[in-house]
């Protein structure tokens, strides 16, 4: 017994580094880019604050930048009312068949919300990037809203979020895909978009048809396939850098340069889908097979 | 007593400059030097070695927790603090450094701190890119990783430990 007791006292430190090691090593693996993401929103409740504060003086020194993207882009939206104005006064004809739609209705078409944040924390060096935005549960954002420029290019989902902030998986996360498509290809054949981690200015579209009309310089746009981004619209991903045919010669292999600079994102527009609940519930429940187990009860 | 608060003031002041500076500079996947480990280089060489194991638990520990890692950074800085006796064996021969309070200027010739500073900061980005990428598919991009975040950590942790060494720890 005291030869034992010897024997830890001697090796209590190798035992000891084995323990933390292990019991890390078994964190970090059963971590999933959603963990991560929850420990960050945790963690932005406490650091938050001063990662506010940090942001307001970085932000202080691209005012002038940041006003001239917002002048050209009060321009373009001047462009679009003027074209609204013109198509309104059209449909001013058609104003008593508008009257008769239920209002009641009319809310109920109303499928998607958008509300604008800004970014307060970045990283592009991780394996699985985050961003941390201003606005959490307080302002009425919910984990799985779409995250786009204000250009209209991807950005991520939120995956988590505290009462005053919220923590988005990006585009340049290694966990992360989605689906793209190709503008100008007719056969709307789709492919999936993931990081390789190499470049942050860069994702690989694989799994193309080899079918597809794609060529470097073509613009890539959300498949429309997800539940995050609104349906109808093309959420632009980037441009076609490079295209190859895959190891099999299946199908081509795209590099697609990403329309967003990701690791200089300052405004953001959050997209709430009020369906994605209702949807992904009825998705999940047809691939669990448990609809069928319903069918049967009744 | 006072050192003890020297030393909480130093652990705070590396993870504040490491969460919300060195982790903000959005420059390149490449770029992610990790100079809070210069508070595991100061501690004190004849410090026992449990306490080193668990204060380099606690940083990577406090690390994870602000920057969202779920265990990445304690399994990297406890494997340098266990590797620390070693290291210092390796690079100052075993009789020395271990008298002192800490890594003096004096007892260390500036070689070999330069020596293990630099072993200090490519062990633990070694263990803890090495670990992030979790693949050999793309080992070329982590040692590029390795190098570029390396060269810069070193001059950072370099000029941080002689700040500490001269200036603080002094007094």
């Amino acid at each position: 017994m005291y030869k034992l007791i010897e024997f830890l006292r001697r090796i209590y430190i190798v035992v000891l580094f084995l323990v933390i090691e292990s019991v890390a090593l078994y964190c970090y693996a059963h971590s999933t880019y959603h963990t991560q993401a929850k420990i960050l929103a945790r963690a932005n409740s406490v650091v938050g604050g001063a990662q506010s504060v940090l942001y307001g003086i970085r932000h202080y020194f691209t005012l002038s930048s940041e006003n001239r993207a917002l002048a050209t882009r009060v321009a373009q939206l001047e462009s679009e009312l003027q074209y609204y104005r013109e198509a309104g006064a059209i449909e001013r004809e058609n104003q008593e068949a508008f009257a008769q739609i239920d209002s009641v209705l009319m809310e109920g078409l109303v499928q998607y919300r958008y509300m604008s944040a800004r970014v307060i924390a970045n990283t592009v060096h991780h394996r699985n990037n985050f961003i941390t935005l201003n606005r959490g549960a307080m302002h009425g954002v919910t984990p799985n809203m779409g995250v786009i420029t204000p250009e209209g290019n991807m950005v991520g989902y939120v995956a988590a979020c505290s009462d005053r902030y919220s923590v988005v998986v990006s585009l340049l996360n290694m966990d992360f895909s989605t689906s793209g498509k190709v503008v100008g290809d007719d056969h709307n054949y789709v492919g999936s978009i993931s990081w390789n981690g190499s470049s942050p200015y860069k994702v690989d579209m694989t799994e193309l048809s080899k079918y597809a009309d794609v060529e470097v310089g073509d613009e890539v746009v959300g498949s429309g396939a997800s539940h995050y981004f609104p349906a109808g619209v093309n959420i632009r991903i980037g441009y076609v850098d490079a295209v190859r045919e895959n190891e099999n010669h299946t199908s081509y292999d795209v590099v697609v340069r990403l329309a967003a600079d990701l690791s200089r994102l300052d405004n953001v527009i959050l997209v709430e889908n009020f369906d994605y609940n209702e949807v992904s519930g009825l998705e999940e429940s047809v691939a669990s097979g448990q609809y069928l187990l319903g069918e049967e009860t009744n | 007593m006072q050192r003890n608060l020297t030393y909480v003031g130093i652990f705070l002041t590396l993870v504040l400059l490491q969460v919300f500076l060195f982790d903000n500079i959005a420059l390149s996947v490449y770029f992610h030097p990790l100079i809070y480990i210069a508070f595991i280089i100061i501690l004190p060489l004849d410090m026992r070695p449990v306490w080193v194991l668990l204060l380099s638990a606690l940083l990577g520990l406090t690390v994870d927790m602000a920057t969202g890692q779920a265990g990445l950074n304690v399994m990297s800085t406890t494997a340098v603090g266990f590797m620390r006796t070693a290291i210092v064996g390796l690079i100052c021969g075993r009789s020395m450094g271990f008298d002192d309070t800490i890594p003096s200027l004096h007892r260390f010739t500036t070689k070999n701190l330069v020596g293990y500073v630099v072993a200090m900061v490519v062990v633990h980005s070694a263990i803890y890119f090495f670990m992030e990428s979790l693949s050999m598919m793309h080992i070329l991009h982590t040692l590029l990783r390795l190098v570029i975040s390396d060269i810069v950590a070193v001059f950072v942790v370099w000029y941080i430990v002689r700040l500490i060494i001269e200036r603080v720890l002094k007094n």
